[in-house]
């Protein structure tokens, strides 16, 4: 009997399920979401590329010596190890914001992978070209620098 | 003696959870004899561990390991690393720790009993058992930002604090849940139909559960008081916050469901009494260390006894890792529970056991 009655007040309740992709669902105010980045605030220290867990920040760098910041939202565990890592608050935050799903085109895998690899690259290649100016420059400054003294001596 | 029959159940199985496979070789509906195969998941998280990542990454990735009890690895991987970097953790990041870690057994608890309720042919259970799971599953969101990988204890301490309106959230679900507990426990002690499969289905006796090793509420279940939260009070001071430990009698399915229900009580009690005695300290001990020597962590997951090993080398990346997981101590005992039940309620049984079979094969 007592179950008859649960059965029919059952009738007049309201489902508990959501209807997902129409209703939202719980989402907290602190949602550790997708990570956001302030151009202007960073001092491109390079830490959060070392601390994130799955590499999804690189940073790449142009022969004239500009950096730029890379973020893959479908590589990211949404950690939050790189904004801990970053000295300059502000400069990494969350946006606490879901990520959108990753689709074919954004090839993820492979073309995430060539980024990465291209931006090492990228860096590596500025620093030799800095070397190899620095060690020019060197050279040079020591030519005069003996120039100079031979004048001087004669 | 009757005709024997082999047959196998998995490793995709409807009633099955995960990749897991066995052998039941079968008289008249009784199982005689069993065989298991439970490495179909194997993903060398301990080689990755030990190459790819460097120690504080690694708490993120052990957090991989299971879906469940991802708090339980992450709490253990961070023990064991602060061990090997000899630093002590802030109280507070201690009193978080132990409240996530309680909020995760419950939800673990309530999915085991959803599907051995589900597995009984009990499908009305279910649903209402997992409704009542999905506010802890918000809980966690609210505390930790993500409803599945919490990714909450860092080398050092805790990711993030506890806000106030969160606090207030815990307490006005944990007192409305209260009488949802009682429900349910009502329901898995009296219900006559869930009874007819889980009464003397897949016992083991306290002897059998000595010899063989089990952990976990399968161990006490059968009488065994075994729990790492009786034993150690080191790492985390789970006396103070009254913990007493829960144990059945007949080993049975319907004595693991009430130890799982009464452990839900327990965990509600820890989870009160943190939130009331919440120490005001830092959240993480900073550190340059290096992790160097060996150490080993003991921690109750949901399932058992996890255990974690750890060795450093004075570098960034371990030398090793190794995981063993309470499901891992359990398998010799799952193959004997079989014996001598029916065919039928097997997939209660296997529900029962609650196992977590990417925890074991990694």
């Amino acid at each position: 009997m007592k179950t008859f009655f649960k059965a029919l007040g059952n009738l007049f309740k309201r489902p508990v399920t959501v209807k997902y992709p129409f209703e939202k669902t719980f989402i907290p105010e602190d949602y550790r979401g997708v990570i956001g980045f302030n151009e202007s605030l960073c001092i491109w220290c390079h830490r959060c590329e070392s601390a994130c867990p799955p590499g999804a920040i690189v940073f790449s760098q142009d022969m004239e010596g500009k950096q730029r910041y890379y973020y893959n939202r479908a590589v990211c565990i949404f950690c939050e190890e790189c904004i801990r890592s970053c000295p300059k608050e502000g400069a990494l935050y969350n946006t606490h914001q879901p990520a959108q799903c990753a689709v074919k085109e954004d090839n993820i895998n492979n073309g995430w992978n060539i980024l990465f690899e291209e931006a090492l690259q990228s860096r590596a290649a500025y620093a030799a070209e800095k070397k190899r100016l620095a060690a020019e420059k060197a050279a040079s400054a020591k030519l005069q620098a003996e120039k100079a003294a031979q004048v001087s001596k004669e | 003696m009757g005709k024997q029959y082999e047959i196998p159940v998995g490793a995709q199985h409807i009633s099955l959870l995960e990749p897991l496979h066995f052998k039941f070789t079968t008289e008249n509906e009784r199982i005689v004899d069993t065989a298991a195969n439970v490495f179909y998941v194997h993903r060398g998280i301990e080689k990755a561990c030990c190459t790819k990542f460097k120690f504080r990454q690694v708490s993120f990735v052990v957090g991989r390991v299971c879906g469940l009890c991802s708090i339980s690895h992450t709490t253990a991987y961070s023990q064991v690393a602060e061990k090997l970097v000899k630093i002590e953790v802030p109280p507070r990041a201690k009193y978080l720790r132990m409240l996530v870690i309680e909020l995760d057994r419950i939800h673990s608890h309530l999915l085991c009993l959803s599907h051995v309720a589900e597995n009984s042919g009990f499908e009305a259970l279910f649903m209402k058992t997992m409704q009542y799971r999905e506010a802890f599953m918000e809980l966690l969101e609210a505390v930790c930002g993500n409803r599945v990988q919490y990714d909450f204890a860092i080398v050092g301490g805790v990711a993030r604090d506890l806000k106030p309106t969160v606090v207030l959230m815990i307490r006005e679900r944990m007192d409305h849940f209260r009488h949802q507990l009682e429900e349910l426990i009502d329901i898995f002690r009296n219900n006559w139909t869930l009874s007819l499969k889980n009464k003397s289905a897949g016992a083991i006796s306290r002897d059998d559960a000595l010899r063989l090793n089990v952990v976990g509420p399968f161990a006490r279940a059968a009488g065994l008081a075994i729990d790492v939260r009786n034993e150690t009070e080191d790492l985390l001071p789970w006396k103070e916050v009254g913990f007493t430990i829960v144990t059945g009698t007949s080993g049975d399915v319907y004595a693991r469901n009430l130890v799982r229900l009464h452990e839900i009580e327990v965990s509600m009690r820890i989870i009160e009494n943190v939130l009331d005695g919440l120490p005001e300290s830092a959240l993480v001990t900073e550190t340059k260390a290096f992790p160097d020597g060996e150490a080993v962590v003991r921690i109750e997951a949901p399932r058992g006894e996890l255990f974690y090993y750890a060795k450093g080398n004075k570098t960034q990346v371990l030398e090793r890792l190794k995981i063993k997981a309470p499901t891992f101590s359990n398998i010799s005992a799952m193959v004997e529970g079989f014996q001598g039940s029916e065919y039928g309620s097997a997939p209660a049984i296997i529900a029962s056991y609650d196992p977590c079979l990417s925890c074991t094969a990694r």
